[in-house]
């Protein structure tokens, strides 16, 4: 961001590389000594708060992940021991991981596939557009606690949804206890998130230029083929930035888990659902391995890592940048 | 902003605000202790009522010694292990301290003061103060907190609902089959249940002791697969799956999202419930009649208590202070208050045997409050071992199938379960 002040003195600029005498530079410098100091004090809060409250914690929790550690008494030294009994010896892990898996690979894509439906309905001209942006958008203004409330009540056994299901002679689970069906019900809770993503799709949408839809018109194209040839490209960037964002915070799932099926009064979904960060939320907190948590969250950090990395990877087959356009 | 710089930095590194959370709380703690002359710190849990009636005793600890300050820290329920743990672990920990069944999870790692030494110099005598429940919170033969609040499970039932049926009132020598016949006879299918249930380890770990069962048996080990314990668990689940009288987990679902036995028992949807003093905040509008009676028995009498204490941590600077504190606001003067606001149970028996408690102002209907006073004559002692949350999780993980009725035996949940405590609880102490 600070290296956008270069184009702020272009006057100077050529001149400092004009005059080879040196007694020039400091006078010249003197604005810009000026400027990297305020540049440096602006910036300050953000290097000193990322240096103490995220950097230094970093490489603390990497020796405390090495130590057997309860926060009251000194860590004792274990070396690898707290990695090694998560990954051979903890099938907690390994379903919490799981379940974090599921979750992820589903609310995702799903959550990106209906941003786009309802970003691409909205685009067009309906009545009511306005107010049919507001209503989507307003689900991810309600606090979670609440839309957790609702979703207790849609999916309770003899609930709406239940109801709405048994119209077709379907009989529902009984969601938020049911062990496979614990769940479904979180992504469906994720899904009500949509909006999030659909106004920045729709944004993406409006910058299109109507030029390539008119000349994709004159050429014949149906609408359908506006949307895969023109439309979807030009989104594939935000898509990218949704599907980081989406991904991170999939894996990092936690308050979603832990409201909607509560350790101490649904443990049996509790169980069913149990995700990365409320299984690293427990043994920190609520039993007082430390240690052990550091090194929970080391390897959902390397697990966010290699996800993170492969969808960067593949960003040149499918990721179209207008301004790379040779 | 700081927000926004939060944001950003975890998006820049890719979700390390997990790892980052767990450390920062703890990383950065390295503050000064407490100061020897400033006011003792007192943290306890709850909502407003609690801070009210907290710092009406507080006010009149003041009153008599005004050399004492006390700031008072009230932390929500949810939160108050994590807020408690990590200002110790900053070594700035509460200089008292309320603490319940996890206290040893403080004092095996050397957290809190012992107070019997304090205790002798101050003259106090917990067996005569608090009764059986005076020496609730020992370790390895160290007391750790004295009583603060204590008040046994007591059933609560629709005296209305009773009278209808013709039954009569439960008493302390109701034999479960005595409770299985009124169950079944209060209960109108899809509709009303006649108890409200026993998932909950307070209420079905009544019903183990009442059969001769232990969850830790004296040597330190879980024995929760022991043919008593088995019983009491597979009456319990019968009730819910057999005999239909207890709600199932769906139909508490379809009465309203987090309806249990607390909620469900004002409404009139089950004719008895079995829990702690707090039921009757939520019946003090209640528009039919109701009444207390002690816990029924099983082989013999044993019931849950719920409660909680008060400890002085080890980092206190002011242990003499700290311990003068607790010593008043234990005493029948303060203890006074809790029942007075109508917050609890005090754990103080001479308070708990006063009319101030056996008529408290602000009961509207006659109810018979002698009752917590008799059944803490039976009160059974639950094993506050230091992994007290993991067993705890460990249990209600391993039983969740069972309380939603896909594994009827109890034999088998039991058994699953006994193997996981005995990897959790290694060592016998």
């Amino acid at each position: 961001m600070a290296t956008t002040t270069a184009p702020t003195p272009p006057p100077e600029a050529p001149a400092a590389t004009k005059s080879p005498t040196a007694p020039k530079k400091p006078k010249l410098s003197k604005r810009r000594r000026r400027e990297a100091l305020s540049f440096y004090l602006f910036v300050s809060p953000w290097v000193i708060g990322f240096l103490v409250f995220l950097l230094g914690p970093m490489i603390a929790s990497i020796y405390y992940s090495l130590t057997d550690w309860d926060s009251f008494t000194p860590p004792q030294w274990v070396g690898f021991q707290n990695y090694v009994t998560l990954l051979t010896d903890d099938p907690v892990f390994w379903k919490a991981l799981w379940n974090t898996l599921f979750y992820a690979a589903v609310s995702v894509p799903l959550g990106l596939v209906l941003g786009l439906w309802l970003a691409n309905l909205l685009n067009k001209q309906v009545r009511a557009r306005k107010l049919l942006r507001t209503l989507i958008y307003l689900p991810t203004l309600i606090p979670l606690v609440a839309t957790a409330m609702i979703f207790r009540m849609v999916l309770a056994p003899s609930g709406p949804l239940n109801d709405f299901l048994g119209l077709f002679g379907v009989s529902g689970p009984n969601w938020l206890y049911d062990g496979p069906w614990v769940k479904p019900a979180l992504i469906l809770m994720s899904t009500w998130g949509a909006g999030a993503a659909t106004v920045l799709l729709l944004a993406a949408m409006k910058g299109i230029p109507r030029e390539l839809y008119e000349a994709a018109e004159v050429d014949g194209a149906s609408a359908m083929r506006q949307f895969w040839s023109i439309t979807l490209p030009h989104l594939t960037p935000i898509i990218f930035f949704n599907l980081i964002m989406g991904l991170i915070g999939a894996f990092q799932v936690f308050s979603q888990v832990y409201i909607l099926v509560s350790k101490g009064k649904n443990p049996a979904g509790y169980d069913a659902a149990q995700t990365m960060v409320p299984f690293l939320f427990d043994q920190a907190f609520s039993y007082y391995h430390m240690g052990y948590a550091s090194a929970i969250s080391w390897l959902l950090f390397l697990v966010i890592l290699v996800f993170t990395v492969i969808a960067f990877r593949t960003t040149r087959r499918w990721v179209f940048y207008e301004t790379e356009v040779k | 902003m700081p927000v926004d710089k939060l944001q950003m930095s975890r998006r820049g590194f890719l979700g390390l605000g997990a790892a980052a959370g767990v450390i920062t709380l703890t990383a950065c703690g390295t503050s000064s202790g407490g100061s020897s002359a400033g006011p003792l710190v007192m943290t306890v849990w709850g909502g407003d009522p609690d801070r009210k009636t907290y710092q009406a005793r507080i006010d009149l600890l003041v009153k008599k010694y005004p050399d004492l300050k006390v700031k008072l820290q009230l932390i929500p329920n949810d939160s108050y292990p994590q807020k408690v743990q990590t200002m110790i672990a900053g070594g700035s920990g509460p200089d008292i301290m309320q603490v319940a069944e996890s206290v040893n999870t403080y004092s095996s790692k050397n957290q809190l003061l012992p107070l019997d030494d304090l205790a002798k110099a101050a003259k106090l005598d917990t067996e005569q103060r608090f009764g059986p429940v005076g020496s609730l919170y020992s370790y390895e033969d160290k007391l750790y907190a004295i009583p603060d609040r204590s008040g046994a499970v007591t059933v609560f039932y629709n005296k209305d609902l009773f009278d209808k049926k013709g039954i009569k009132a439960p008493t302390a020598d109701w034999t479960w089959d005595d409770a299985l016949d009124a169950f079944k006879e209060l209960t109108v299918p899809g509709k009303q249940w006649g108890y409200s249930g026993a998932e909950w380890w307070p209420q079905w770990w009544s019903l183990a002791y009442q059969n001769g069962g232990t969850i830790i048996d004296e040597s330190g080990r879980p024995a929760v697969d022991s043919d008593e314990v088995v019983e009491a668990l597979q009456w319990a689940g019968d009730l819910v799956f057999k005999h239909k009288v207890v709600p199932s987990k769906a139909d508490y679902a379809d009465m309203g999202p987090d309806i249990g036995g607390d909620q469900a028992f004002p409404n009139q949807k089950i004719a008895t419930h079995a829990n702690g003093f707090w039921v009757m905040s939520g019946l003090t509008d209640a528009k039919f009649a109701w009444d207390i009676a002690p816990m029924w028995r099983g082989e013999k009498q044993a019931v849950s208590a719920f409660g909680s204490g008060l400890a002085i941590s080890r980092t206190s600077k002011q242990r003499d202070n700290a311990f003068k504190a607790i010593d008043f606001l234990t005493s029948p003067e303060a203890q006074q208050q809790i029942i007075a606001s109508g917050q609890d149970v005090p754990a103080n028996l001479e308070v708990q045997k006063s009319q101030a408690f056996l008529k408290p102002s602000w009961m509207k209907t006659d109810v018979d409050m002698g009752v917590f006073a008799e059944s803490s004559a039976f009160v059974f002692r639950a094993p506050f071992i230091p992994e007290w949350n993991e067993m705890i999780d460990t249990i209600s993980n391993g039983l969740a199938d069972f309380w939603l009725g896909k594994e009827r035996s109890a034999k088998k949940a039991l058994t699953a379960v006994q193997k996981d405590l005995e990897a959790l609880i290694k060592s016998g102490s």
